[in-house]
């Protein structure tokens, strides 16, 4: 019986090497990417945000930048369903696919804020991935426009995006949904005539 | 032969595909292009209120089970659209201008007024789009309120003006449910001879 070869076991053994360090460099890039992502908005509430920005003078502080993505509200979604939980906030969380806000306050010493400039160019640049202004509404020193995309809008995904700009703070905010949950809970337990009232677009 | 069968092919299918283009470029009948509105300087009343029919096929589905009038009225509509912008010394020629503008434009295109007030400051002109005198297919209305605001709707779609009030109170759009009461309380405008 012939020994084996060293030349031959070494090279499995390097490869699983290369692999396993390749491994651990690309889980780490994940990590990094992933829990990154909770810190960075999506590109269109990014528009907004930097709408407001680019249009107004002075310094911006981030007060609060957080985006929860679809990964982890499937999992608090999955484990959720492990309690057993009143049927109006499992209701909450079934509805919910993504999340996302951001609050920023401006300098003291940023001047006067052009509303128009900052819609003028929200607009341009929300129209340009396909997402349209639903509402605008803009009254002395407060701004706030609603976004919703052109396509794909149905109660199982409704998606938005929303500025509020009041004086100094401006806020942006995103939300991927599934209506169908909350509705199925609305229509047992409340007087859907009387809520409807209030389906507020603005 | 080959060549042959794709020039037919392609002959066929350009014109079909250049049709559903045009199609679906056209806008329908009942829409009006007010244009671009820009927010007063200053901090005037700046509202701009955009459903599509997207939205509104969502706010249906809302509706349908429990009031099924109002998710009726709604499946008839394909859009709204409000406009409200204060007036300021900056835009008042220039809004006055836009509103005799797009009522003459609505006239000469064959929109029927059915409503006109002027009263008080007030100036109001509803503008029904029909079809066959049946089928509604948009309603324009027009406000100058005492010099202070100016508004423009325009609803595409079948709805009677009288429904006005009621779909700015399921759309929760404020401006036309108030627009729709003055709507309800005027007088329609007399009869072309």
């Amino acid at each position: 019986m012939d020994a084996p070869d060293r030349s031959e076991t070494a090279v499995p053994a390097f490869r699983l090497g290369v692999i396993l360090l390749g491994g651990i460099v690309v889980a780490f890039v994940i990590a990094v990417v992933g829990i990154t992502s909770y810190f960075r908005l999506s590109p269109e509430t990014a528009i907004l945000r930097e709408s407001a920005m680019g249009n107004v003078r002075g310094t911006w502080n981030t007060k609060i930048a957080l985006n929860v993505g679809v990964l982890t509200t499937s999992l608090v979604r999955a484990g959720t369903h492990l309690f057993k939980l009143a049927p109006e906030p499992q209701a909450a969380f079934d509805a919910i696919r993504a999340a996302e806000v951001g609050i920023y306050k401006v300098s003291e010493d940023a001047g006067w804020v052009d509303h128009r400039a900052i819609l003028a160019r929200a607009d341009k640049s929300m129209s340009a991935r396909r997402w349209d202004r639903v509402v605008g509404v803009s009254q002395e020193n407060q701004l706030v426009a609603v976004y919703v995309p052109r396509r794909e809008l149905s109660a199982q995904r409704i998606k938005c995006c929303v500025l509020v700009l009041q004086g100094k703070d401006l806020i942006v905010v995103g939300a991927t949904g599934n209506l169908n949950p909350l509705l199925e809970i609305a229509g047992k337990n409340f007087d859907f005539k009387d809520a409807t009232q209030h389906f507020a677009l603005r | 032969m080959k060549n042959l069968m794709r020039c037919v092919l392609g002959a066929g299918i350009l014109p079909l595909v250049l049709a559903v283009r045009l199609c679906a470029d056209t806008p329908p009948p009942g829409q009006v292009d007010f244009g671009t509105f820009k927010a007063p300087s200053g901090g005037g009343q700046f509202v701009e209120v955009n459903v599509t029919g997207s939205l509104i096929s969502l706010a249906t589905k809302f509706l349908e089970k429990d009031q099924p009038d109002a998710a009726q009225i709604l499946k008839g509509l394909q859009s709204v659209r409000v406009n409200v912008i204060g007036l300021t010394d900056e835009n008042r020629s220039d809004i006055e201008a836009r509103v005799q503008g797009v009522r003459k434009d609505l006239e000469a295109k064959g929109w029927e007024r059915i409503v006109k007030v002027q009263d008080n400051g007030q100036d109001v002109g509803v503008y029904l789009k029909t079809q066959n005198k049946d089928t509604v297919q948009g309603l324009v209305v027009v406000v100058i309120d005492g010099g202070k605001e100016a508004v423009f709707v325009n609803v595409v779609g079948d709805i009677k003006p009288e429904q006005l009030s009621m779909l700015g109170e399921k759309l929760h759009i404020d401006p036309l449910r108030k627009i729709g009461h003055e709507v309800e309380k005027a007088e329609p405008a007399p009869e072309k001879p």
